[in-house]
């Protein structure tokens, strides 16, 4: 189209006809503006202000200019804005724009649309994905901290591939996924859900997202879209904020080669901070305790087995060291001499490897980008591997002026290998290095292993285990296969309209393999349960091993269809308009197999003769799952811009999903947005501030809602088969959730306003961010009086505000020829504030109202009292006992009504940090590049769980030093209360054992602040003409340190500021890399 | 070029038009698996997994009473289970030990009660069957709620005044956000009744066939033979009885059948395994019970035990869902003794109760040796026929799950036990009598404190 403009005025004109193109690949480019400036029309004589046009479908334009204009200016979204002079062929004139890199003239990806970075209304920021962001993260998501204002990435374990805990804009809703939204190109992934880490078993854990399964190297950029404006039209499932990946496409033009190779040294990290006791401090301890009253798992440790083998046991109580005979000290004296290092011999240095090849190029009929990846990640516990091995191939047709279409395939294989630990907890090996006692030593002296009868508790258990007989005897594999395919069509009517269509497909498919040997700890076990007295103390297990083969697919489908259209009326209204539909169906189906008797070498299995039906229930050999949902949403947005100034937008989505039991009508939920910016710096009246590059105010307000798909108003159940009686299996209905018809939508009203600025040809730029984000009618789980029948229940429980700053700097700072240094830092303040909350009448620990929702309160401690039990503040600011504060009754439990007790706590502080970020510095000379990353977390807590139990600390077991400094009548000083006999005050001893009471204490709950320098990279890059020579476009060299180093506030006794609280977390490990990136 | 143009805005429209209409059949997913409860079958499948729930916490008190002993032939796993139960050790019991249920009693009641709440919506189900249905629920009621205050109750018959004493909340709605406080033994016994009288004027088959494990219009009365029997209301508990063996008195011939097994002609309803087959292999008979059998007098003997070594007796009428019985005709006939004994003070009562008693014996001994027996019984004072009946309901109920209810509900005598040498007493009523309400409970409850 046209935008043809009359002469009118005295000044003759001319008649330019031209075509723009992309410099690169020659494409035409649709919708570009050219105008004649208009100091230009001024200094023409000519009386118009204003004279452009756009070029059209096919990257034509024509336009009639005064007489005596030289040159025209010609912009494109995403391109330098470029001055072409009026000369040559003016019938012909070709302007060959080149992609641009300034700011304002990018586009943001938001997965529905493109949108120009100069009509943003929304907060979003992009994260362009290069090895330096990415050091050694296997996956996209590791990589994201620090990066991102307003986006905190708390990894809470070292274990390989663990996915980190992501929260855009603090925690807006309790229920449910905290997780944003991951978008691959345009299709939101499914299976992205991080399963509840169980720390114990974390070591299973491994690449267990679909996130993990993409290639980190073929990514382009990271989006964040942070407000509702942004959000609101992905619908309900966007709450939490959504991660956009956009991966890395061809270009036109020769085909362009790259190859990265990464190799990883990571060294296993030392337990020494955790200060576990040593032989000599074990035996000395289990000595001591031997004599005292303390009476609790008293035949436990090497050295009262040793006492009661020699009948000594009695005579060591009544006179002490010197009672015991002289063989009797010798045996116990060699306890002192062995020092097994449980975390050298069971952790590795380990080198991982990472290689990428890509090759992509096109022309202006096609472009393609193809990729193949290989990683293989060992994990520092012996055993634990990984490795995926990645295919990506994308291609772009245009196969007519009006049609465009892509596809793009994304496959990869993944393999996790570990040794089963869901036998007991300390079949884990990270448990087991910090409890398994110093003196044990895990094989005989003939070779043979020797089983560790302490670790599994009261009694010296006849399933004797031992830690690598555990690792040799049992596997656990999983293996995962996904395809994701994303095809897209574009067609376009003309200038102003046009249809986009996308299909994706994603296929997750993941087959596990779980095997236990007949010598095995975990076979064992189920030998032990199985074994009858009615089978004269058999076991109905056949002899051998088991194995567990289970698959389970997940697949998904969506397809959205939408129309745009954008048009300008009188050059300075700009209209953008889009609507569309889009469905989604989900299937998950899983089917698990079990065959005993199993024996590795010859893979075969024996029958399973069970003695009846409830068995055969107990001991499935083969389960099925099975779930389908649907989702079916309308979405329309738009925007209306003023002499590109001032722009307004809007956005709505209804979601509809297959929600059972609900009536029809609120299948659909309406979500919507509306936002504004104004861009001071194109105002006439700050023309004159010649250093002013961008200054833009944006504002928005979104409302979003969410509902419980599993809350029903009816009672409904799930069918099941039982066996009551012999030969009569039926089927049955059992309810899992009581019925809730008070359930309510959850609701969260975003406001949020920003402001951008830019000086000094963008030297400096800087983005502060404020919003205020209002949740009510929260939904969570709250806990239910076991009356009920159930343990939990969803009830709306409160309403929240998150209130929040962001900032964004990025500066250059020096730039001359030969050195820059670049900042970029970014800073988030979020401050949350629970401001109504129904407590149940049945919680005995305080309500929320009034403070973060990550509120830690605490019992304040008053030291202990003349028999070494710890004493408390109560409210009045008086020295009570357990007994006094909470009035136990003689079971132990305290008589004091729910309100009473919720009122003994104070408050400490949150577990959420009030601020966070990232601060990057790049310094460049010449060819070397070095960076260095600090990220931070600010005014934080966490509660730690106690060092030892007074109650029941078990003497059988490795533990931290702290026991060394417990209450006894030689030692009042402490802080450590005395070991506690269940005779000496029964009502305290079950408060202590049973109820939370100790780690209630305020001594507990500790300032986890940190900064860590999580990475410090130098890279050189080889001067061009040396690569050129070998015909080389670019190699450049890199070495990387990742988490060299930690600041933090006091973290004695646990291994990072990050895993404190939780002794059995995997450190975060330190690594070093050598990273090399060749391009042809 | 126009007319391109329109065929694809047709085609544009086209599809839209079409993905909005079938928006409402692409949204309707019947979820494999889940429903929604309206019609009798489904109620009475949701019936059938409260049945299917019910604790087996009877057997598990089993080992605090005197039928077990623990020693070196357990093993160490079970020993982890359930020797702190055995040994009475309730202030410090190792993590891994055992525990009495509390949440599976009330989702029982849970579901019981949700069935009597919306009896009036049942649809595709005739009168009789929903009635029948409802009869089951408040029958359920009234047997969660009695084994509920016999564990965590003080016993009835102990109390001066069963107002007085707390025991645990009664539930009768399925209100979520109701939190209870412990209702006393007196209140619940009278919702025991009211339950039991409720379900009797609904409950209307008399033999279930196959589903013998479900309530049946025979099982008020036999119910209502242990509550009131519980109680010490002699005369109800005589009446009830009578009522029972009315219909129903035949007793099993022990030498081709145990009575306790599921089909055995005795047996009324075969609900509660008891013994479980973890139970049955952790303990050992403890000998001094295996001494009260008569060596060859008593049939039982050999029948309900397997005497490998004098410290290894297991027992046999335990290890799987064959024995499942919660109420049997030889139960009735000991409660029909006991309560006739008690009723009253005359030579006529105390006929009747030897009457009862013999006909138990009769069956369960050989001749010869029930003459012995029937001439020592028919010479009995009151006392000693009392303390008879008490010995036979110990030999002829073992491992049932009764006898720990009974130590409680009579004498609560001194009990000694001896593992590995330490000894262990309960004395004479201890308060350990009474089973402690599990902590996880109180902390989801603190109204359970008080």
């Amino acid at each position: 189209m046209l935008s043809l403009v009359s002469a009118t005025a005295a000044v003759a004109s001319v008649t330019v006809k031209g075509r723009v193109v992309d410099a690169g690949d020659q494409q035409p480019l649709v919708g570009a503006t050219i105008i004649v400036p208009e100091k230009a029309l001024e200094a023409a004589g000519s009386s118009r202000r204003n004279v452009n046009a756009l070029t059209d479908i096919d990257g034509n334009f024509t336009i009639v200019v005064p007489d005596g204009i030289t040159a025209v200016d010609c912009r494109y979204v995403g391109y330098a804005p470029m001055t072409v002079e009026l000369k040559g062929n003016l019938d012909h004139l070709v302007i060959p724009m080149t992609a641009a890199s300034t700011e304002l003239s990018e586009v943001v990806v938001t997965g529905y649309q493109k949108i120009e970075k100069r009509k943003l209304t929304a907060a979003i920021q992009t994260v362009a994905v290069n090895d330096n962001m990415l050091g050694s993260a296997m996956s996209i998501d590791q990589a994201l901290a620090g990066q991102v204002a307003g986006l905190s990435s708390v990894t809470s374990t070292g274990a390989p591939g663990a996915s980190p805990k992501i929260r855009i804009r603090g925690t807006a809703s309790l229920n449910g996924t905290q997780e944003p939204l991951w978008v691959l190109d345009g299709i939101p992934l499914e299976g992205t859900t991080l399963p509840t880490m169980e720390d114990l078993k974390d070591i299973d854990e491994i690449y267990s997202t679909s996130i993990a399964g993409i290639n980190p190297a073929d990514i382009e950029t990271i989006t964040v879209l942070k407000d509702a404006a942004a959000t609101a039209i992905y619908g309900a499932r966007a709450a939490n904020g959504v991660i956009v990946i956009t991966t890395k496409s061809g270009r036109s033009g020769a085909p362009k080669v790259n190859f990265s190779t990464r190799i990883t040294y990571s060294p296993k990290t030392g337990i020494d901070r955790l200060n576990l006791l040593d032989s000599n401090e074990k035996v000395d301890l289990e000595l001591a305790l031997l004599g005292t009253s303390y009476t609790y798992r008293e035949n436990k440790g090497q050295v009262a087995r040793i006492i009661a083998a020699a009948g000594e046991t009695n005579a060591y109580k009544a006179g002490g060291w010197g009672a015991l005979s002289g063989s009797t000290q010798a045996q116990i004296n060699q306890l002192r001499n062995i020092n097994t290092d449980w975390n050298d011999i069971l952790f590795r240095n380990t080198v991982s490897q990472e290689y990428n090849l890509s090759v992509s190029g096109g022309n202006d009929k096609a472009t393609y980008y193809t990729s193949v990846g290989y990683t293989d990640e060992r994990g520092n516990v012996v055993g634990v591997e990984a490795n995926r091995l990645n295919v990506t191939a994308k291609a772009s047709y245009r196969l007519s002026r009006r049609l465009r279409v892509g596809a793009s395939l994304f496959a990869n294989r993944r393999v996790n290998k570990s040794n089963l630990t869901d036998a007991d907890g300390f079949t884990n090996p990270v448990y087991y290095s910090r409890r398994a006692n110093p003196y044990q030593t895990p094989f005989n002296e003939d070779g043979s292993y020797n089983y560790d009868v302490d670790i599994q508790g009261r009694e010296d258990s006849e399933l004797m285990f031992n830690i690598f007989e555990e690792r040799d005897g049992t596997s656990y594999e999983l293996e995962s296969k996904s395809v994701t395919a994303i095809f897209d069509g574009e067609f376009r009517f003309n200038d102003q309209f046009k249809v986009f269509t996308q299909l994706g497909l994603q296929l997750d498919d993941s087959d596990k393999e779980e095997i236990a040997d007949g010598n095995t700890y975990a076979m064992r076990k189920d030998v032990e349960r199985t074994t009858l007295a009615t089978l004269g103390g058999e076991s109905f297990l056949p002899e051998g091993g088991k194995k567990t083969a289970s698959s389970s697919t997940q697949r998904q489908v969506t397809w959205k269809f939408q129309g745009e259209y954008s048009d300008k009326f009188a050059d300075i209204h700009e209209v953008e308009l889009m609507a569309g539909t889009e469905i989604r169906k989900t299937w998950y189906e899983s089917v698990s197999a079990t065959g005993y008797g199993y024996d590795r070498k010859t893979l075969q299995t024996k029958p399973v003769i069970f003695p009846d039906e409830s068995w055969a229930e107990l001991y499935p050999l083969y389960a099925e799952t099975y779930t389908e949902n649907a989702f079916a949403s309308f979405y329309a947005t738009g925007s209306y811009s003023l002499l590109g100034r001032y722009t307004i937008g809007g956005s709505v989505r209804m979601d509809g999903s297959d929600m059972f039991g609900v009536a029809k009508k609120y299948r659909f939920l309406p979500l919507y947005s509306v936002s504004g910016l104004w861009r001071l710096s194109d105002e006439p009246f700050m023309e004159d501030a010649e250093w002013l590059d961008n200054l833009a105010l944006r504002v928005s307000y979104g409302i979003q809602g969410n509902i419980d798909k599993n809350t029903s108003s009816y009672v409904m159940g799930d069918y099941n088969n039982v066996t009551i009686l012999p030969g009569l299996t039926e089927e049955i209905i059992s309810v899992s959730t009581p019925p809730n018809s008070r359930l309510r939508w959850e609701k969260t009203k975003t406001f949020s306003t920003g402001i951008d600025f830019g000086v000094l040809n963008n030297a400096i730029n800087l983005s502060v961010d404020f919003y205020n984000r209002n949740g009510s009618d929260l939904i969570a789980a709250r806990m239910l009086p076991l009356e009920t029948g159930y343990v939990q229940m969803l009830v709306n429980w409160a309403s929240m505000r998150n209130t929040g700053v962001e900032v964004t700097i990025a500066s250059r700072n020096i730039h001359t020829p030969d050195f820059m240094w670049t900042t970029n830092f970014n800073f988030a303040w979020n401050a949350n504030k629970v401001l109504r909350e129904e407590i149940p009448s049945n919680q005995t620990t305080p309500g929320r109202e009034g403070y973060p929702v990550g509120a830690l309160f605490a019992l304040k401690s008053a030291g202990l009292d003349e028999d070494g039990y710890p004493l408390f503040y109560n409210k009045q600011g008086e020295v009570v006992t357990a007994t006094e504060l909470l009035k136990l009754n003689s079971a132990g439990a305290s008589t004091l009504t729910a309100e009473e007790q919720r009122n003994l706590y104070s408050y400490i502080g949150s577990t959420d940090p009030l601020f966070s970020g990232g601060l990057m510095n790049t310094f460049t000379y010449k060819n070397w590049e070095l960076s260095l990353n600090f990220i931070f977390n600010l005014k934080s807590y966490v509660r730690c769980s106690p060092s030892y139990s007074p109650a029941n600390y078990d003497r059988g077991m490795n533990s931290n030093r702290d026991i060394l400094n417990r209450w006894t009548p030689d030692n009042t000083n402490t802080t450590f209360p005395v070991l506690m006999n269940s005779s000496d005050r029964p009502a305290e001893y079950i408060q202590y054992a049973e109820y939370s009471l100790y780690s209630s204490l305020d001594t507990w709950v500790k300032r986890n602040d940190h900064v860590r320098l999580q990475n410090l990279r130098l890279a050189y890059t080889l001067p061009s003409e040396i690569s050129r020579k070998a015909n080389m476009e670019r190699v450049t060299i890199g070495l990387e340190a990742r988490n060299l180093l930690v600041f933090g506030a006091d973290y004695t006794n646990y291994l990072d500021p990050e895993t404190m609280g939780n002794e059995f977390a995997q450190p975060i490990p330190k690594s070093f890399s050598f990273n090399l990136n060749v391009t042809f | 070029m126009k007319n391109i143009n329109r065929i694809y805005g047709i085609a544009t429209v086209a599809l839209a038009a079409l993905s909005t209409t079938s928006c409402d059949n692409f949204l309707d997913i019947q979820p494999v698996g889940r429903v929604i409860i309206t019609t009798a079958d489904e109620y009475r499948k949701m019936l059938t997994e409260a049945y299917s729930i019910v604790p087996e916490d009877r057997g598990l008190a089993t080992f605090r009473s005197d039928e077990f002993v623990l020693n070196s032939t357990v093993s160490q796993e079970d020993l982890n289970s359930y020797l702190d139960i055995w040994r009475w050790e309730d202030v410090s019991p190792e993590s891994t030990t055992a525990t009495f249920n509390w949440r599976s009693y009330y989702q029982v009641l849970y579901e019981a009660n949700y069935l009597i709440e919306s009896r009036d919506n049942i649809t595709e189900g005739s009168a009789e069957e929903i009635d029948q249905l409802e009869g089951e629920a408040y029958m359920l009621r009234a047997y969660m709620h009695f084994l509920l205050v016999n564990l965590y109750g003080e016993p009835y018959t102990a109390l001066a005044d069963p107002y007085s004493s707390k025991a645990v909340p009664l539930k009768l709605d399925t209100d979520p956000y109701n939190v209870l406080s412990r209702n006393t033994v007196g209140e619940i016994y009278d919702q025991i009744i009211s339950d039991m009288d409720m379900a009797e004027r609904l409950l209307n088959v008399d033999d279930w066939g196959e589903y013998r494990y479900r309530f049946n219009t025979l099982s008020v009365d036999a119910l209502r033979s242990r509550v009131y029997l519980y109680m010490g209301r002699w005369e109800e508990s005589l009446a009830a009885s009578r009522r029972v063996l009315e219909v129903k008195s035949t007793l099993s011939d022990v030498t081709t059948e145990l009575p306790n097994h599921y089909q055995s002609v005795e047996n009324i309803v075969a609900l509660e395994q008891v013994m479980t087959a973890y139970y049955d292999r952790a303990g050992k008979v403890n000998s001094e019970l295996y001494g009260l059998y008569d060596i060859s007098g008593d049939l039982r003997r050999t029948q309900y035990f397997n005497r490998q070594t004098s410290s290894n007796i297991t027992v046999k009428k335990g290890g799987s869902n064959e024995y499942s019985c919660s109420f049997r005709v030889g139960e009735i006939y000991l409660n029909a003794a006991e309560a006739a004994l008690e009723a009253s003070t005359g030579e006529d009562a105390l006929q009747a109760a030897r009457g009862y008693l013999l006909t138990l014996m009769q069956n369960r001994y050989t001749a010869n040796y029930y003459a012995k027996r029937e001439a020592a019984v028919n010479e009995m004072s009151r006392d000693e026929l009392r303390e008879e009946i008490y010995t036979e309901r110990r030999r002829e109920l073992a491992f049932e799950g009764h006898r720990w209810f009974d130590l409680r509900r009579t004498t609560r005598p001194q009990l000694t036990k001896t593992y590995q040498g330490v000894t262990y007493t309960l004395e004479q009523n201890d308060s350990r009598y009474t089973v402690r309400i599990p902590s996880a409970a109180i902390e989801a409850n603190p109204n359970l404190a008080n």
